[in-house]
């Protein structure tokens, strides 16, 4: 009894944090949503379904394209990074595996703004990689890598490659030996062990990672901003766009919604695969 | 990395000193405005402590004036239709120009505009237009005009402001029509003028597009004076060019926030600015348009010889300004979204 009073009493602070700092945000958002703009910056309390309408306009709806397209191939690039890698890794001594698992999460103690300035020194027309491959005269041209699309790409998979791989691994060290050696004995050759016992068992952690990857990809406009040169709109521009150049804080709103919306049905999705929503967080 | 020494170093002042409520200031400012040396000089003159954050862009400014509790910022520094739009919504307290002992080093010609008739709760504190900015040692051509950058030799060879406003003018200007228009179908004009232009951009960028000239990543930029002042510095071989289309002008502000705490030290830090040889610092640091008198007679024959700093008077007069042009602003901004 006592135990279970001090558990609630511990919890208070979580609660509190999520009632103040996320639910009440989100109900705000929620009604400012439904709301109309003065164009000043300012809201005039008048319900109406307008920005959610306004959402169906051609231009943000290639807006919204063009940032599932951008999160849907850095998803996939990190899939094909990660899945090697972890395989190799979850191969590893349990000393080497922990060793290797904290280099791939040190990069988070630099902020990630810094280090996608990095990149630009890295990837510019006389940036560090041009600059070698013309010395060594593979290249005659400097490559462009970073103001274009290819760009965006580099820098969203570098940021969210660890959230891929840290799913990824606790899914595949947790394959279960014995399995893979029934395979083989009862014939399979590698690919079929791979693709019928392997992947399989690691469709959680696939799904996990695509969702952390994914989701984050829409709304990082400061990697669009700086390695795609600003060229390419994406949802986390316009959303900023919305509250702050355009000053139209209800349609801002709107879009928040609808992309929260489209979150909440993909982790229905990926609940559906049989993920649990601990390990969406369990990390 | 040095912003966030800054503000580490400003954490450390506000948990430092917040007891001595009465002697703090806090100022918002754009960021690469006024030296840090200024603020320390300040400090140390009339030991008031300065709190210095700093904003991005105009709307940034009123999303944190309007969001923030009365009476966290005492000093910030508007553009000129942004001070119209913050008067409207009364976010602006009246100045009491008898504590300024130094207004009459303003120029003439900046005061009373249209943004604040009387200057009733501004004062202009600097000035910056926009030029085209060349790289003499790969382009050759003749480039008199806005409408010269769409030559297709210029393909991913140019870096633009990431402003809607100042592009979109832009276009407006250079198909003849008048940089705030809201006619459908001249800004249809502008939509084509600008996806035809795209082609040529590299990047669009705000925060430092003189970056990209200087390491030779494009060759053109259009951009706010003091950026092109500033790459000059680095490679003179670059050209300063006054589009024939009259460009953009902004005026930056002193304006003392509605309900501020500390309004005599608000004045004395703008009368400390206006004093010449405090401003002379400042606009040799960051070299935007001087619109104090008595500096002028002080600054340096570098300043002075800077073409991209030191602009004519008649560039600065035919230029254009932004206005307020209410609802019509989602015009802009479904246009923006459009050529990105």
């Amino acid at each position: 009894m006592k135990d279970k009073l001090f558990k609630k009493i511990i919890t208070i602070p979580v609660i509190v944090y999520a009632l103040v700092l996320i639910l009440l945000p989100l109900i705000y958002i929620f009604i400012l949503s439904f709301l109309k703009s003065d164009s000043y910056g300012g809201v005039i309390n008048v319900f109406n379904l307008g920005n959610y309408l306004k959402i169906f306009d051609m231009v943000y709806i290639k807006v919204f394209v063009q940032s599932f397209l951008i999160a849907l191939v850095t998803t996939l690039i990190c899939i094909l990074i990660a899945y090697p890698f972890c395989l190799f890794i979850s191969q590893k001594k349990k000393k080497t595996q922990t060793l290797l698992m904290a280099l791939v999460i040190l990069p988070f103690l630099t902020n990630s703004l810094i280090r996608t300035y990095g990149w630009i020194v890295l990837l510019r027309k006389e940036g560090v990689i041009n600059t070698i491959l013309l010395n060594l005269n593979i290249i005659d041209n400097p490559l462009s890598l970073m103001y274009n699309n290819l760009g965006i790409i580099i820098g969203m998979v570098y940021t969210l490659l660890p959230f891929m791989i840290l799913p990824l691994y606790s899914s595949i060290s947790k394959i279960d030996n014995r399995l893979i050696e029934a395979s083989k004995d009862l014939g399979a050759g590698s690919m079929a062990t791979f693709f019928k016992v392997i992947v399989p068992s690691t469709v959680t952690g696939l799904f996990n990672g695509s969702l952390m990857v994914f989701i984050p990809c829409i709304g990082y406009f400061f990697i669009a901003d700086l390695l795609g040169g600003g060229k390419l709109m994406l949802l986390g521009n316009l959303i900023k766009n919305q509250f702050l150049t355009a000053r139209n804080w209800p349609f801002g709103a709107a879009i928040s919604i609808t992309l929260l919306i489209i979150t909440f049905v993909l982790v229905k999705l990926y609940k559906k695969t049989g993920g649990k929503m601990d390990d969406l967080g369990g990390f | 990395m040095k912003k966030i020494i800054i503000c580490f170093l400003l954490l450390l002042g506000i948990t430092g000193c917040g007891k001595n409520q009465e002697d703090t200031l806090n100022v918002l400012n754009w960021s690469s405005y006024i030296p840090d040396s200024i603020i320390e000089d300040f400090e140390e003159e009339t030991g008031i402590i300065v709190n210095y954050s700093t904003y991005s862009s105009n709307e940034e400014l009123l999303a944190k004036i309007s969001s923030a509790k009365e009476g966290t910022y005492d000093l910030i520094f508007p553009s000129d239709y942004m001070i119209e739009l913050m008067i409207n919504r009364d976010l602006l307290e009246p100045l009491d120009k008898s504590k300024l002992v130094n207004i009459n080093n303003l120029k003439k010609e900046y005061l009373n505009l249209d943004y604040d008739k009387n200057n009733t709760y501004s004062l202009p504190f600097l000035a910056t237009t926009t030029v085209i900015a060349v790289n003499r040692d790969h382009i050759k051509d003749n480039i008199t005009s806005y409408n010269d950058l769409l030559n297709p030799n210029y393909k991913n060879n140019i870096v633009l402001l990431d402003d809607q406003r100042i592009v979109i003018g832009m276009a407006n200007q250079a198909l003849g029509y008048s940089m705030n228009t809201t006619n459908d179908l001249e800004l249809k004009k502008a939509e084509e003028f600008l996806l035809d232009l795209k082609k040529n951009v590299k990047a669009y960028d705000s925060d430092s597009p003189k970056t990209l000239l200087i390491t030779n990543e494009v060759d053109i930029g259009v951009m706010w004076n003091a950026e092109a002042a500033l790459a000059l510095r680095e490679n003179p071989n670059i050209e300063i060019i006054f589009p024939k289309e009259n460009g953009a002008l902004s005026i930056d502000n002193y304006a003392i926030v509605k309900g501020a705490k500390h309004k005599d030290n608000a004045y004395k830090f703008i009368d400390y600015i206006l004093r010449p040889e405090v401003m002379k610092q400042i606009i040799e640091e960051y070299p935007y348009i001087n619109v104090n008198e008595e500096t002028e007679k002080l600054l340096s024959s570098e300043y002075l010889a800077n073409k991209a700093a030191n602009i004519p008077d008649y560039i600065i007069n035919q230029a254009e300004m932004v206005q307020n042009i209410g609802s019509n602003i989602d015009k802009y901004d479904k246009l923006w979204a459009l050529i990105k």
